[in-house]
């Protein structure tokens, strides 16, 4: 489903991405954990198109497409879904009519008829009860006066929404506490199918007691520096990401 | 000729005057005669040169013409209301339509009133638009077309929006239209008005219209602005509000075209306790200029004030926004706001952008604030990551920008004409 090959980018002249390798199937479950600073919200951003980085390098295919040959737009209609470490608030546009245009946009991409109005109303109130979002908040402008777990359900919702073949959840855990945790989790479990994938960048093991992963990476100054299954986060949780360091540190 | 010399020449034709009257209206010539059109020396057209305008050659309409093709096309029309519609300045009494059934609500022209209501008319006719100074005022004074009258008695409410239409018609010729509203909402009286502009025709109009509206003590007015004057359209908009106490005005201006478009929006508070909310926006596009000049005069103790003025600029246009808050020197426990915010969409275009408080009291709230930036990229991504293509997501935006003004406005067609003109210029 998503090939990346030796991807690299910087940003104003920074390298930030120093060739990253990776594959990811339908069905799977990826988690990419990773010191502060260490590129995971960059891979995320350039998968997702922000104009801010450059590529310098490498490839990533997306089903057969050149993702990095897309805009924003077309990649998130081609099924690519991030939901953002920091989601911004948009006043004065309404989360149903933003959600209505971005599903509507996304049919007609596909040469798909614009959704019924009361289909549409009838999967919001279902998948808001999926992640047990309040319904007052989908009467408010965009995440406008949400807290900071209230935005993160907001994206998995969205997520729901909009149906991705590939998930990226940046950092989505958090600021989360316990029981926001469970519900953003659960959410992310419900939309687990063969068809689908999911990359879930996390700083903590935390998480990954509740998004079980099939593989775990561990990015380190804009490179995968090691990868394995879920063990490898638990050993990470137990010894921090200091030996990681020393042994590519000792390597180099 | 000039515009100068027009005026001159058709002010020594004019003579139905009355001599009470004849006295202000050489007065106010008299005035324009000596000022001319104002020239950007003069510090309040700093930024907006009239020169295009002074040495245009307009014309001055005399017969009416018919334009009910036009006229039935106007989106505006949609809103129940009374309608006072007036073609290059002159009266027109077939598209006129006054549903209003309580006929002491009087909703006329304005020449019709001088010879009909002279009371009121005397009473409140130029009593409240300054002309000392202010030239093209006096222009209006000495010169004026017809235009709206309104007289709301104490108490009443009137049920449905007073829609006063201007249109310029210069198929055949440039056009210098002057029309001059009077609205007297009585003690307790309640009434909602929107002007609005219009043009037609391919050759240059120059609109120099004035209006006074006076608010007796607890009357509630809400008044609308609206202009989308197409092609070479030059307009300069006076209006005067003056409050007795315990009013509350609403104002929203909307600015969606015009070549060169300068409002001089005024307020004077005379009695205490008045509410004055003012808001505008505007959206310059092509080489299009739009001036706003704002003026309120808190005069007495214990008025508030709330001011917002949103602009978007897209390629060369340029904007003005001078908003001037006087505290007069007994205006104690006075509360007064002002904000401007501006969207540039294009490297070309131009905001000047200038808050003037003057404040003579010691116990007052006053703050003011201008801000001037680009459609925010993080939104942009944002919505775009979701799948909504570049063009959509600027537009959700845009109209989210406007959103603080749309939801000032409590009339919903006029709410759907903003909407779409955003979306078809931006
Ligand atoms: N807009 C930016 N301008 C300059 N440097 C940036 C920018 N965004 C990120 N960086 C730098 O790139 C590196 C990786 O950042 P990021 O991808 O956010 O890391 P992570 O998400 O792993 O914490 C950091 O050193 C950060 O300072
Ligand atoms: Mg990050």
């Amino acid at each position: 489903m998503l090939s990346i090959k030796n991807l690299q980018a910087e940003i104003e002249g920074k390298k930030i991405l120093n060739g990253i390798n990776l594959e990811v199937k339908p069905g799977e479950v990826h988690a990419i954990m990773g010191p502060n600073g260490a590129g995971k919200s960059t891979l995320s951003s350039v998968l997702a198109g922000r104009e801010d980085y450059t590529v310098t390098g490498g490839e990533v295919i997306f089903n057969g497409k050149n993702l990095l040959d897309l805009s924003p737009e077309d990649r998130a209609r081609e099924g690519v879904f991030l939901a953002f470490q920091y989601p911004v608030e948009i006043p004065g546009v309404s989360t149903t009519n933003f959600l209505k245009t971005a599903i509507n946009e996304k049919r007609k991409y596909h040469g798909l008829e614009p959704m019924e109005a009361t289909d549409f109303l009838k999967m919001m109130r279902a998948k808001m009860e999926f992640v047990e979002m309040d319904k007052s908040l989908t009467s408010r402008s965009l995440n406008e006066g949400f807290s900071g777990g209230e935005k993160k359900r907001n994206e998995i919702f969205q997520m729901a929404m909009l149906e991705p073949k590939l998930g990226i959840l940046d950092e989505t855990d958090s600021g989360l506490d316990i029981d926001a945790l469970r519900l953003v989790s659960n959410g992310v479990n419900k939309l687990r199918n063969k068809e689908n994938a999911f990359i879930v960048i996390t700083h903590y093991q935390r998480l990954l007691d509740y998004i079980v992963p099939d593989f775990v990476h561990v990015l380190y100054k804009g490179r995968i520096v090691k990868s394995g299954d879920k063990e490898l986060a638990k050993e990470l949780e137990v010894k921090g990401y200091d030996w990681i360091k020393q042994e590519v540190e000792a390597a180099q | 000729m000039k515009l100068h010399e027009l005026i001159k020449e058709n002010f020594q034709k004019e003579n139905t005057y009355s001599v009470s009257e004849k006295m202000r209206v050489d007065e106010a010539f008299g005035i324009f005669d000596k000022l001319g059109i104002p020239s950007t020396k003069n510090e309040e057209w700093k930024y907006t040169n009239l020169k295009n305008i002074a040495e245009k050659e307009f014309k001055i309409e005399s017969s009416l013409k018919n334009i009910s093709d036009f006229y039935s096309k106007l989106s505006i029309q949609n809103i129940t209301s009374n309608r006072l519609v007036f073609v290059n300045g002159i009266y027109s009494e077939t598209l006129s339509n006054i549903i209003e059934k309580d006929k002491t609500i009087l909703i006329d022209n304005i020449f019709s009133a001088r010879k009909n209501h002279t009371e009121i008319y005397n009473n409140h006719f130029s009593k409240y638009a300054k002309i000392e100074g202010l030239a093209l005022n006096a222009m209006n004074a000495a010169l004026l077309n017809d235009g709206a009258f309104v007289f709301v008695p104490k108490g009443k409410v009137v049920e449905h929006p007073i829609l006063i239409i201007n249109i310029t018609d210069s198929v055949e010729s440039n056009i210098l239209s002057q029309p001059r509203n009077l609205i007297v909402v009585e003690k307790s009286a309640n009434v909602k008005l929107i002007e609005a502009y219009y043009s037609t025709g391919k050759n240059a109009s120059f609109t120099n219209v004035v209006s006074e509206i006076y608010a007796d003590e607890n009357a509630c007015v809400e008044h609308y602005k609206i202009q989308q004057q197409v092609g070479e359209c030059y307009q300069n908009n006076f209006t005067q509000f003056f409050q007795e106490a315990n009013t509350t005005i609403n104002q929203v201006t909307l600015t969606l075209d015009g070549t060169v478009v300068r409002n001089n929006l005024h307020f004077y508070m005379n009695g205490e306790n008045c509410n004055t909310l003012l808001y505008g926006l505007y959206l310059a596009t092509e080489n299009n200029h739009i001036d706003n000049h704002t003026r309120v005069d808190h005069a007495k103790p214990n008025c508030y004030s709330n001011e917002l003025y949103k602009g978007i600029l897209k390629d060369k246009s340029t904007a003005v926004f001078n908003g001037k808050i006087m505290v007069h020197l007994d205006a104690q426990k006075t509360n007064a706001y002002q904000r401007n915010q501006n969207i540039l969409l294009s490297d070309e275009a131009t905001i000047n952008t200038k808050p003037q408080l003057e404040i003579f009291a010691d116990d007052v709230k006053c703050s003011h604030g201008a801000t001037v930036g680009q459609l925010e990229e993080e939104p942009m991504f944002y919505l775009r990551s979701r799948g909504i293509p570049e063009n959509e997501a600027r537009k959700m935006l845009l109209n989210a920008f406007a959103d603080a003004i749309a939801e000032e406005i409590k009339i919903p067609e006029l709410v759907s004409i903003l909407e779409q003109e955003i979306n078809n210029k931006l």
